[in-house]
């Protein structure tokens, strides 16, 4: 830490900067999580379908909570510049670069993108400005900068955006709760949520003693481990451990009982006017139709997160109409295309 | 001997489930004797009546519709029930003619694991109905003395509303008062009556009443009223086992029976918050069927039960339940018929005033349809969320019942099947018939209308050494008929009430009561005029609340006149129907009873 009491407004600025690129990263899990939850057919595997809708929802709590932080230090949420929707596979930023993320149906290797995506900070490393290994790095260099700036100038200098803007619990629900932040000990509450469910509480990677459950009642695992559970078919059971693996009962999982979306399929892989490229393009207006009534919900409309809800119910049939609609044989289904109507 | 109680509540629904969570929490231990299998408590069998409900279509539309038939501890209109040759029902028995047509179900959670979830109270004159209207009597509690149980069931049933919507009739809140959650939005339904109906008006018996359409209270989760204080806040109650759900109403229009992702409240919710308790025992598949008197102390020294395995089938071990208190919380019906078996004398126990098993009352139900002028877009959002309200109270109740009118947002019923099968006759097919039915479902509205009935003593429930089901207990056998005042009230509200809301409102009327009645429907004729009406599943009065232990059944806490430790709790113990669904009132009821017993207990 330097010595040198540091510029607030510039330093304010790289947070700024550091928040709208979590947005980013949050938003950027939503599309694929979305696209492999909503491939499993219903009646079929019930349980995997529940643990990727719950992290999903999770996801949402988090891009939401992002938001929260963002306009606690004056930020301004944005999701709808034009590459705010990542065209797929896409490189997750603050993620060490490994592995691309796709649009892909309910299978073992997105399975293996998701656990790559949710793995747990390793032990004891240092938050980095640069090239961040896991995502709990990037929000622990997050918090550091934040306490040091509340040491320097003060709590209040540091959070002055209005409160006005925060989405508070009466506007938002599921996935546990919405943090409003407006001081230091908010902002914990909220990093620590994201980090948690995302990755259980950091004790360091493959502990003994490392919790792999999440905040709340403490029968919720983290995302990472609940990933573990289908992909190796297993239940987490009490006392087992990261180093044990899942010791419960077992988890059927039917990769077949899945629509054969196509991976990530963009409405150019369509001439213009086809019936097929309209349908895509309709669904991808319709996101980002969702996306500007977040941004103005997350910029002060708050009672506009109702109406957004709605939207994503109607995306959501949209959705499943598209990823039945058959290419012929053996070609499997359409898949989903986010980004712009114009990307 | 097995172990002692503080509490032994017979039944594990809304009341059972809400008097042990007060007990419990003032630190008593409480044993439940479900009579019934676990079922919908466990998530699996949750989905697969689900299952059932959404693929097999013959049991849409009925309340016990996905439930399963279980011959150990039955319920009434179970659509998979073996059928009996000769007989309407395989558990209820009727003298004729049927005009007792509701059911309950006998399964952990009980009967709010098909009920609506709409949580008006009752008005204050309802709690006065001889000194003010000279019919029915008196309760020997007032609106004043309920209004604290009130609000505390408006907590545990999670109940949406705008206090500024609700008051009416000398209906009161404390000052500041909010609903746990904000009212749900109000339907295009809605609307349109709204519009239609605004500043009208209808003439009953010399007074002129409004026709006002207002959102009604519902128990379904909603946006929280940030400003909901009394108990610390309000968090919605999700799913059981899945925080993540039902913590909004989605508006899916399928939620009767059962609400897809458990918005809707039902006693799940309360004995899963009671499951980690130390204080609290729930038994499942144990039907009481004695209870066993001290002839000494005139106390109720045990409940006896039958213990089964297998609900195919008869096979039981006879139990014994020990408590300081015994607290019947099976339903009004179940209540009734347990009291009407126990003890050595054919008036059975608690019965001094041989009121047990009589002023049964149930809303008699009569729907009203056509075509709106303009589409509303019905078969969105739960099946009603808004009433007319102001036909609760009047002078007329000298005269003939008050009633409700239920804006029906699911069109003429629950499937489009009645307007499909006429278009297909007239030989309808293809575009045409999409279009047609496109454009007619879109302009569907229903009212439904309930009734009060007043107190008889001709109406009850009773036993018959004739009537046992497999296990050997008692079957309800059932003596019920409408009386002149609840169908004068039907005939205003045909007459008058649908006459000027369908002119108001541009209604093409399609109201038809077509003989023989329909399925689950009695015919009744009144002045001349033929009327198919339905039950409510509104089941109150078998063993009511009263000022002395000549008239009633139990005092106004509920415990019975008769025995020292004995209470019956439920809808049983309204005095009159007034014309709220009971479920709210009987809820306050048995947290009244609880406290009653807390003291009791220190």
């Amino acid at each position: 830490m330097s010595s040198k009491k540091s510029n607030l407004k510039s330093e304010i600025r790289e947070l700024h900067k550091l928040l709208q690129d979590a947005l980013e990263v949050e938003h950027a899990t939503i599309p694929p999580y979305f696209t492999a939850w909503l491939s499993i057919k219903e009646g079929h595997n019930h349980e995997s379908k529940e643990i990727i809708r719950s992290v999903l929802l999770e996801e949402m709590l988090h891009l939401t909570l992002a938001a929260n932080l963002l306009n606690a230090i004056d930020g301004k949420p944005n999701l709808t510049h034009p590459d705010f929707v990542p065209r797929y596979p896409h490189i997750l930023p603050h993620s060490g670069g490994h592995f691309e993320i796709n649009i892909e149906k309910f299978s073992q290797s997105a399975l293996k993108v998701f656990l790559q995506i949710e793995r747990p900070e390793a032990k004891k490393a240092l938050p980095e400005a640069e090239g961040f290994d896991t995502i709990g790095q990037f929000y622990a260099y997050v918090k550091e900068k934040l306490d040091k700036l509340c040491d320097e100038h003060g709590e209040q200098k540091v959070f002055c955006g209005d409160i006005n803007l925060q989405i508070r619990p009466e506007d938002y629900y599921g996935s546990g709760s919405v943090v409003v932040v407006t001081n230091r000990n908010t902002a914990h509450d909220a990093i620590e949520t994201i980090v948690e469910q995302g990755e259980g509480a950091h004790e360091g990677i493959f502990d003994k003693d490392h919790n792999i459950f999440g905040p709340g009642d403490g029968k919720e695992l983290a995302h990472y481990y609940r990933f573990m559970e289908i992909h190796l078919g297993r239940h987490f059971k009490k006392g087992d451990t990261p180093r044990s693996g899942p010791h419960g009962s077992p988890l059927k999982v039917y990769f077949d009982e899945v629509y054969p979306l196509s991976m990530n399929m963009h409405k150019s892989d369509y001439p213009k006017g086809s019936e097929k490229r309209k349908a895509l393009e309709k669904f991808s207006s319709g996101y980002n139709e969702l996306l500007v009534a977040l941004e103005e919900a997350f910029n002060g409309h708050r009672s506009g997160l109702t109406e957004a809800i709605a939207r994503m119910f109607s995306l959501r049939n949209q959705a499943l109409s598209l990823i039945q609609t058959p290419l012929g044989k053996g070609k499997g289904t359409l898949g989903l295309d986010f980004t712009s109507p114009t990307g | 001997m097995s172990k002692h109680y503080d509490a032994v509540i017979v039944g594990g629904g809304v009341i059972g489930a809400l008097t042990a969570k007060i007990l419990s929490e003032g630190g008593k231990s409480v044993l439940i004797l479900e009579a019934g299998i676990e079922g919908a408590m466990k998530p699996s069998n949750y989905q697969k009546y689900l299952r059932t409900l959404y693929t097999e279509g013959g049991v849409r539309g009925m309340p016990n519709g996905p439930y399963p038939w279980n011959s150990a501890a039955p319920s009434p209109a179970i659509p998979s029930a073996p059928t009996v040759r000769g007989e309407d029902d395989p558990y209820f028995v009727f003298d004729t003619p049927k005009h007792f047509m509701s059911d309950y179900l006998r399964m952990l959670g009980g009967t709010t694991l098909h009920w609506q979830g709409t949580s008006l109270r009752l008005v204050p004159n309802d709690f006065r109905m001889k000194s003010v209207y000279q019919k029915g009597i008196d309760w020997p509690i007032s609106y004043d003395d309920l209004e604290p149980a009130y609000r505390r069931a408006e907590y545990e049933l999670g109940v949406s509303a705008d206090v500024e919507d609700q008051i009416f009739f000398g209906v009161w809140f404390p000052k500041g008062y909010v609903f746990p959650m904000h009212g749900l939005p109000q339907s295009r339904v809605d609307h349109y009556f709204k519009a239609a109906l605004k500043k009208q008006s209808v003439r009953l018996h010399g007074g002129q009443y409004p026709l006002k359409v207002i959102p009604i209270p519902v128990a379904r989760n909603s946006t929280p009223n940030p400003k909901y204080g009394i108990y610390a806040g309000y968090d919605p109650v999700s799913m059981v086992s899945n925080r993540d759900r039902g913590l909004r109403c989605q508006g899916n229009s399928s939620c009767m029976p059962l609400c897809p992702v458990q918005a809707k409240y039902s006693a799940l919710k309360t004995l899963n918050e009671l499951e980690n308790s130390s204080q609290v025992e729930v038994r499942t598949q144990c039907v009481a069927t004695r209870l066993i008197l001290d002839e000494a102390t005139n106390k109720i020294a045990f409940v006896e039960y039958n213990r089964y395995q297998n609900p195919d089938s008869p096979r039981h071990t006879v139990e014994m339940a020990k408590g300081t208190l015994i607290v019947l919380a099976a339903n009004a019906i179940e209540n009734a018929t347990l009291l009407l078996a126990s003890g050595s004398s054919p008036k059975g126990l608690a019965n001094s005033s041989d009121q047990v098993g009589r002023n049964l009352m149930d809303h008699p139900y009569l729907y009203t349809w056509g075509y709106s002028s303009k589409r509303v877009y019905p078969f969105r959002g739960p099946d009603t969320t808004s009433g007319v309200e102001s036909l609760r109270d009047g002078k007329f109740r000298k005269v003939h019942a008050s009633f409700r009118a239920s804006l029906s947002n699911w069109g003429w019923s629950s499937e489009p099947g009645h307007q499909l099968s006429s278009l297909l006759q007239e030989k309808t097919y293809g575009k045409q018939l999409r279009k047609t039915l496109a454009e007619n479902m879109a302009r569907m509205v229903k009212i439904g209308f309930m009734f009060e009935q007043l107190p008889s003593q001709k109406n009850r429930v009773t036993i018959s050494p004739d009537y046992k089901d497999a296990m050997g207990n008692y079957r309800p056998v059932f003596s019920y008929h409408y009386d002149s005042y609840s169908l004068a009230g039907a005939e205003a509200a045909v007459n008058k009430v649908w006459k000027k809301i369908s002119e108001c409102a541009k209604i093409e009327d399609h109201t038809d009561y077509p003989d023989p009645a329909p399925s689950g429907y009695q015919r009744v004729s009144f002045n001349g005029k033929s009327y198919n009406i339905m039950g409510s599943g509104h089941i109150v009065g078998t063993h009511r609340m009263g000022r002395n232990k000549k008239h009633s059944v139990t005092d106004r806490n509920m415990k019975t006149w008769d025995h020292p430790n004995l209470y019956v709790v439920g809808a049983g113990n309204q005095v009159t129907i007034g014309t709220a669904n009971p479920t709210l009132t009987a809820a306050a009821l048995a947290i009244r009873a609880a406290e009653a017993m807390l003291r009791e207990l220190q």
